[in-house]
């Protein structure tokens, strides 16, 4: 039989210390036990994309990750992708904000910090680029050219420093 | 008519969107609460069983389990249909299951994980019936009953006879003895999922004797109706809460999983969770209903539809919550009211089958009889060598022509005839803003002539136009409420959910644009069944119509309140007034004036209720009028003929909205639209194994919506907002979150026709049915 283990987490920049079975999924660590329900369930399966967090960085879909796979790791949420200092939204939230990249919502955490991934690595990417990096995100209201736009508005923000 | 407006009209940032973007906002299967117990249901291998016996001592043995439920525990009661006052077929839980999937028992546990584990200790013993899944198979003699008690498997309505529901008007025979042309051919339509991002859930907590539900839902007040019917309580002894709803696309109409849940909570005394996998939501939610229709369109040589006879048969499922619904709306809309028939007849036939129910979804039969309709349109416009577009103008339904009403149709003793409101002289100018946008004049080359073939790679552009109704339900209209706080900002209170279309926004900014305040001044409250008045909740394009309507006459009858007040202090009449900048001035005087927020504090509680009429009165005729909103889509694709592959380029749709109260907003919805009506024919499909009635591809990758690399990239999808306002609208502004899904597989399809030369009257349009279609 499984017991549950003691885990160290570092998620939004913050240590967690907590106790997982080692069949639990990052997903429902983060959301059942740390409350941090901005990483949303669509399909629990790996096939949507909307349960996507960074772990060192790197687009991660949560809901295939072991969270006891992940102690150690830098864990980024999207309760943590605005200033921590100042509580400033990312630009590319600003962007989602401005020009109504959402509709109900469940995507737009994956499909952000699967953006800031993107942009984090390419500066100034083309539209090919920036809709091949979201190419695992779906989003049934079918908002992808706001999105793609947003995508594309937040890295001319990052750029001008705005 | 120049108008000003301070609020509606602007690109505003959604009311919402930094709760979503930071991850604050709370759906339902976000909710926890103190003590939760999370349960699972178990699901019916077989589309047609009895169940013998069910054996749960090994289930109530497994520490962690707290509470079962199966037929026998749960009241023998059948929940509320979509129609008021007719109950749906199914109960809470049956002795017989119809459909693999349907529920057959229910668990709560203290985890997720050992409620799934409960359920696989659950014996049950089944006795196996025949089942039948396809709709033609299902009326031929002999076929399997789905629900024997009924004696047949087509779905009876009060008006149907034998079975078939005919709706006639002109004559038909004469009509068709009076064309140069006749066209004919059987058209079909494929079944979709509505796929809601967030699957099905509801939390319910009881204390003492009162429930609190919350749940993803549409239909806030329809849930709490059938919360009460099904436990039998009073209604102001439930609660149901649905801040923040998700993507319902029709999905999240009533349904019983809110009363399961809350006898599971009522049984263990603890607050419990039920959240769908996402198979679950597939296999045992709805879906749109299919369709096979015989079409034959009568046409003069020089272009007038001289009479239309439609013939549609439709996969209905298990249940029919909405008993006709779905496709009267199209026979009442598409078939009957989008051109100018002049004989018409329609006849339907709908069948119950062993698969999940049919119910609600984006466009509401109206898609189902558009990808039909819009194709025999286009073969009778090839026929007469007439330009596809200049044919849709020239007989496209106009302002006072003879039309139906949607509800008397299905229920009324005889069919009451109405006329075409003035909504629908839209249709025009989107008929001509979309070719005009989409340059069609320069890119149509005639019929069987591509706009450009290069090797085997052919362009081709096609054209369609939609109608759907844009309110339905109002016997029991929708109320709203404006509370005026002291500091002169104000509370909106609605029952209509949001769902992610933005009404909340829209409410915002229409109340603000009505009192004079700032968009921030507003505060909407929605869907909290104990504090936001009556409304049956967000479908049918409603949302506009009768959600923001309501609101819009509540702000109205508020800012009435504050005139009087104004008017007294400022010694002048109510009429001498206006507001603006959280003031009221006297007009002709702007140094006369009265701050809003002094005159709410004097007033302690200025409160204003509005609600929306029953009927909509044509003024020039007088008659009732059903109010739609309409659309024109142009597609153009490119298809190797070698490889069947089809590439859509270029989607341009325009869309009637009456007024826009939020550029972006509509833009997301018509993106919406055009994604859903896509994905419809070009990659989801619902997989049946034709032997046993399981669906076969449960899950979002074989399931496939559309992706962001299947849609046409940036500015090759445009949306063009036709602002023609509505008598009947707050400032002119009606719903709009359908009807562009009706457009997009006809256009997509007339599009393949003009590239490669073959019809493709089938149901999908991928490249393995276009490389049927050539002939590969």
């Amino acid at each position: 039989m499984y017991e549950p283990m003691l885990i160290t987490l570092t998620v939004n920049r913050e240590e967690h210390e907590v106790k997982v079975w080692p069949t639990d999924t990052l997903a429902d660590v983060l959301r059942e036990k740390l409350g941090l329900t901005g990483t949303k369930i669509m399909c629990n399966e790996g096939e949507c994309g909307s349960c996507t967090i960074l772990i060192d960085g790197k687009p991660t879909l949560s809901c295939l990750t072991l969270a006891i796979e992940c102690e150690g790791k830098d864990i980024l949420t999207i309760e943590g992708l605005a200033d921590p200092e100042t509580g400033e939204l990312h630009p590319i939230q600003k962007a989602f904000v401005e020009r109504s990249g959402m509709q109900c919502g469940i995507c737009t955490p994956g499909m952000l910090l699967t953006a800031k991934a993107l942009l984090d690595k390419t500066r100034s990417p083309t539209e090919d680029e920036v809709r091949d990096a979201l190419a695992g995100n779906l989003c049934r209201c079918g908002n992808y050219k706001r999105i793609t736009e947003c995508v594309l508005a937040a890295a001319r923000m990052m750029q001008e420093g705005t | 008519m120049a108008e000003e407006f301070s609020v509606i009209g602007k690109r505003l940032p959604r009311v919402d969107a930094i709760e979503k973007v930071k991850g604050e906002a709370k759906f339902t299967s976000d909710i926890q609460l103190p003590g939760m117990l999370h349960a699972k249901f178990l699901r019916s291998p077989h589309a047609h069983a009895r169940i013998v016996s069910i054996d749960t001592t090994r289930v109530e043995a497994l520490p962690g389990v707290k509470a079962v439920l199966t037929p026998k525990t749960v009241p023998k009661v059948h929940p509320l249909g979509e129609v008021p006052g007719i109950d749906k077929l199914e109960y809470l839980l049956d002795e017989t299951v119809h459909y693999a999937g349907e529920e057959v028992a229910a668990v709560a546990a203290v985890t997720k994980e050992i409620a799934e584990e409960a359920l696989k200790l659950i014996e049950v013993e089944y006795e196996v019936l025949p089942a039948v899944f396809d709709k033609e198979e299902a009326i031929k003699p002999g076929a399997p009953l789905v629900h024997p008690e009924l004696g047949g498997n087509l779905c009876q309505c009060p008006r149907s006879v034998d079975g078939m529901l005919p709706l006639e008007w002109g004559n038909v025979e004469k009509g068709f003895a009076e064309a140069d042309y006749i066209i004919e051919g059987t058209y079909e339509s494929p079944l979709q999922h509505p796929v809601s991002p967030e699957p099905r859930s509801v939390v319910c907590q009881w204390i003492g004797d009162k429930l609190t539900c919350w749940a993803s839902t549409q239909v806030p007040q329809k849930i709490r109706l059938d919360l009460a019917h099904c436990l039998d309580i009073p209604l102001s002894s439930v609660r149901v809460i649905s801040t923040y709803s998700v993507g319902g696309y029709g999905a999240k109409d009533s349904e019983k999983t809110a009363t399961l849940t809350a006898l599971l909570a009522r049984k263990t005394g603890r607050p419990v969770r039920a959240v769908f996998t996402r198979a679950e939501d597939l296999i045992a939610t709805h879906r749109r209903i299919d369709s096979k229709i015989h079409g034959r369109l009568g046409v003069k040589k020089h272009g007038t539809i001289t009479a239309i006879h439609l013939k549609m048969i439709t996969n209905f499922g298990r249940d029919s919550k909405y008993l006709f619904m779905i496709p009267c709306a199209g026979a009442v809309g598409t078939c009957s009211a989008l051109y100018r028939y002049n004989n018409s007849r329609w006849e339907g036939y709908h069948v119950y089958t062993n698969i999940e129910d049919h119910g609600a979804m984006n466009g509401f039969g109206d898609p189902e009889a558009g990808f039909c309709v819009e194709r025999l349109i286009d073969e009778a416009a090839e026929k007469i060598g007439m330009d596809p577009v200049g044919f849709r103008l020239k007989n496209c339904m106009r302002y006072g022509d003879k039309a139906m009403d949607f509800f008397p149709v299905m229920f009324g003793p005889k069919i009451e005839w109405g006329v075409a409101g003035p909504d629908i002289d839209s249709l025009p100018e989107c008929i001509r803003k979309v070719a005009a946008k989409a340059q069609w004049k320069k890119k149509w080359k005639g019929w069987r002539t591509p706009v450009e073939v290069r090797g085997t790679r052919r362009r081709g552009i096609g054209i369609a136009i939609g109608m759907h109704h844009c309110i339905a339900e109002t016997e029991t209209p929708d109320a709203a409420t404006v509370k005026m706080n002291h500091d002169g900002s104000v509370d909106v209170l609605s029952s209509v959910p949001e769902i992610g279309q933005g009404l909340k926004t829209a409410m915002a900014q229409i109340a603000a644009e009505v009192l004079g305040l700032r968009y921030e001044d507003v505060n909407v409250i929605l869907a909290d069944t104990s504090v936001t008045p009556w409304g049956p909740g967000v479908f049918a394009s409603r949302g506009i119509g009768a959600g923001a309507n309501s609101v819009y006459l509540a702000a109205k009858d508020a800012k009435r309140q504050l005139f009087e007040m104004a008017a007294q202090r400022l010694g002048v009449k109510p009429d001498e007034l206006e507001a603006k900048e959280q003031k009221i001035y006297v007009k002709k005087h702007p140094g006369k004036a009265i701050p809003i927020a002094e005159l709410c504090f004097a007033g302690s509680q200025v409160t204003g209720n509005g609600m929306i009429p029953r009927n909509w009165i044509d003024e020039r005729s007088g008659k009732v009028i059903a109010p739609v909103s309409v659309a024109a889509t142009i597609a153009e694709v490119e298809v190797d003929t070698e490889t069947g592959e089809l590439e859509v380029l270029k989607i341009t749709s325009a869309h009637d909205c009456g007024r826009v109260i939020n550029p972006m907003l509509i833009e997301n919805q018509i993106d919406l639209s055009i994604t859903m009506g896509n994905g419809w024919v070009r990659s989801e499909d619902f997989i049946i194994d034709k032997s046993t009635g399981v669906m076969l591809n449960s899950n979002l990758l074989d399931y496939k919506v559309m992706t962001i690399l299947d849609m046409p990239k940036g500015e090759d999808i445009q949306e063009i907002p036709v602002e023609i306002p509505a008598p009947w609208g707050p400032f002119g502004a009606k719903g709009m979150a359908e009807t562009a899904v009706t457009t997009q597989a006809p256009a997509i399809a007339n599009a393949i026709y003009n590239a490669i030369g073959v019809r493709i009257r089938g149901d999908h349009l991928t490249p393995e049915r276009i490389f049927e279609a050539l002939g590969k």
